[in-house]
């Protein structure tokens, strides 16, 4: 059978935090299971301006006896997501996925590090609940940086504190937990974490990730997911590029949308 | 009784330069990918054709991003053509593509003369092409395609040498990025194009006024979607009444309604691109659709609509 563009329909879309929501939809069965790390293309049906969808990355995910809940957490940024901000219960929206690959699921590393900054924890949180109850050992092996502008930017916290065994908060401010960048905290913690004994996962800006890539430098198992410009979320256009590094020592432009959005670290090519 | 027999006709067969097409919709090159893409979302032996992402003698890695950007009505992109090169097309797509009832239209690009009638050779050698759509006007790569397209003696000899290495139908993609296309589609029907396509995107701009730098990392992108519809309706109108071979229409198509305004000015089929990418059923949305205006506008075949427009 062919995929559906299917039609969600929104039960909540709350203003969890300032420019922050998080919408709640009801989809048929048929959508299937979600990976962590996979998102999907939203649009409003029949509006073409804003044109394109937006990918928005999947929160959280469970089925119901007749429909599959999906949770979106976004942040108001530009026409698009201020639109979907405006939805009320009810609404309907046209949405495509699940979308691109998963991230890849630990080995037996002893300690199991997500980073995350500003809206990055979205998909983060959804693989840390995956993990929690699909491999219940990895729990206590599970240790959360959240990093964010202020403590009005700070989403999902309690979830990630009742799903980790250790969550540490900092601000760029200074308003709630400690003060400085998330990969300041990573800098100084990193040696408690062996690179063979440890696998991280990371999502959030790109300034982010890149300081990661140099603080790791190529000794750990990580993965990250990206985010870019789409245009049609499966792989089509090629306008989701993003540089990685081939087999043979070369350089490619990889589709974020469908080799991705999960990558390798060490994969990127970091200009 | 009577509307079965019509029916079994099939009303929106089309015949265009030795191309035959079950309906007149065609996947633009492009946005579609290769085919692959997009068939997880529907029976690609719906479509009319597929009219692939523009192949090069050797592979492309294309433009660094950003790439795309939404415009009002639309998008930029500066892809830069990237594509996995000719052979492996031939080895690793085009076995898909056969699998399929499904007109396989290769678009082809070159940076020189010599290099479009290599790609055309390979690509006539290959089982499972059934036309050739000669790009002479993408305008992101910045030497080559943009001068081929905007110079009728250039595009007349891609042409020319094209043709000369093919038994295969030759469409030629013009750019509306000139003065006057008509000059330009009569000059690659006279070199011998079986068919002209219009229009590819329109060069735009799009600037961030906090950095006040460009959106794209290319400066400039090609325009496409619903925003160039009137400029691309007027073009191909503009040359269908000039020129004696048929004409593919696209920009900017997003409905039936769109579709059949391209057919009434003159177009014997129509190419949907961006539509795909907001809405991968547009392409069976139209084909539907057209079925249905046919049925009820009395019409016996699309042809009976084509080039009807009233002035
Ligand atoms: C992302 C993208 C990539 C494209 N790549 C090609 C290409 O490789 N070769 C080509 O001839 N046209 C290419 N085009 C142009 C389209 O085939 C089409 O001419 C144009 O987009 C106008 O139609 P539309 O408004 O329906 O998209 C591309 C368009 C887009 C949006
Ligand atoms: S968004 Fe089109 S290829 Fe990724």
């Amino acid at each position: 059978m062919h995929k559906n563009i299917f039609i969600g329909e929104i039960c909540a879309n709350d203003e969890v935090q300032k420019d922050h929501f998080l919408m709640k939809m009801y989809l048929p069965r048929t959508f299937g299971a979600v990976l962590p790390g996979q998102f999907v293309m939203v649009r409003i049906a029949g509006l073409t301006d804003p044109f394109l969808s937006r990918p928005l990355s999947i929160y959280s995910f469970s089925l119901e006896q007749n429909a599959c809940v999906l949770e979106l957490l976004y942040r108001v940024v530009g026409k698009g997501t201020q639109i979907l901000a405006g939805l009320i219960e009810g609404s309907q929206l046209e949405v495509l996925g699940p979308l691109g690959t998963g991230y890849a699921m630990p080995d037996t590393e002893k300690n199991i590090v997500f980073i995350a900054g500003g809206i990055g924890v979205a998909p983060l949180s959804l693989l840390a609940e995956h993990l929690c109850v699909n491999s219940p050992s990895c729990g206590p092996n599970m240790i959360f940086y959240l990093g964010a502008q202020s403590s009005r930017q700070i989403l999902g916290l309690d979830k990630l504190q009742s799903l980790c065994y250790a969550v540490h908060v900092c601000t760029d401010d200074g308003s709630f937990g400690k003060q400085g960048l998330v990969t300041d905290l990573i800098r100084k913690d990193i040696k408690k974490y062996p690179p063979g004994d440890t696998i991280i996962y990371a999502c959030g800006p790109k300034a982010m990730l890149k300081t990661l890539n140099t603080i790791l430098g190529g000794k750990y198992r990580c993965d990250v997911s990206l985010e870019e410009r789409m245009a049609c979320g499966v792989g089509a256009c090629m306008g989701c590029a993003v540089a990685v590094k081939e087999g043979s020592g070369g350089a490619a432009y990889a589709r974020v949308c469908c080799d991705g959005p999960v990558f390798g670290l060490n994969q990127i090519i970091w200009d | 009784m009577e509307k079965r027999k019509i029916k079994s006709v099939n009303p929106l067969r089309v015949g265009l330069a030795g191309l035959r097409l079950k309906n007149p919709v065609i996947a633009a090159s492009g946005t579609f990918g290769y085919g692959q893409e997009y068939a997880q979302y529907m029976d690609l032996n719906r479509l009319g054709g597929i009219a692939v992402k523009g192949l090069s003698l050797k592979p492309r890695s294309g433009n660094p991003p950003p790439r795309i950007m939404e415009t009002t009505g639309g998008m930029l992109n500066a892809v830069g053509l990237q594509n996995i090169g000719v052979e492996a097309f031939i080895n690793e797509k085009l076995p898909f593509l056969r699998q399929y009832d499904v007109a396989v239209i290769a678009n082809i690009y070159g940076e020189s003369v010599g290099e479009y009638s290599k790609v055309a050779a390979k690509l006539s050698a290959a089982s499972g092409v059934h036309a050739l759509e000669v790009n002479v006007s993408c305008p992101n790569v910045r030497k080559g395609g943009l001068s081929f397209g905007a110079d009728p003696k250039a595009a007349a000899e891609v042409t020319r040498r094209v043709k000369g290495e093919t038994d295969l139908p030759v469409i030629v993609k013009l750019t509306p990025n000139v003065t006057d296309i008509v000059q330009i589609a009569q000059a690659v029907e006279k070199a011998g194009a079986d068919a002209v396509s219009l229009i590819n995107t329109l060069t735009g701009l799009a600037v961030d006024i906090k950095t006040r730098t460009p959106r794209l990392k290319n400066i400039t992108g090609g325009l496409s979607g619903p925003a160039i519809k009137p400029v691309a309706l007027r073009m191909v109108w503009q040359v269908a009444k000039s020129v004696g071979i048929p004409v593919i229409g696209m920009g900017g198509i997003l409905t039936v309604e769109d579709a059949l305004e391209f057919l009434i000015v003159g177009a014997c089929a129509v190419q949907i691109g961006t539509a795909n990418f907001i809405n991968p059923h547009a392409m069976i949305d139209i084909i539907d659709g057209l079925e249905a205006y046919l049925e009820d506008n009395k019409l016996k075949h699309i042809d009976d609509l084509v080039g009807t427009f009233k002035t």
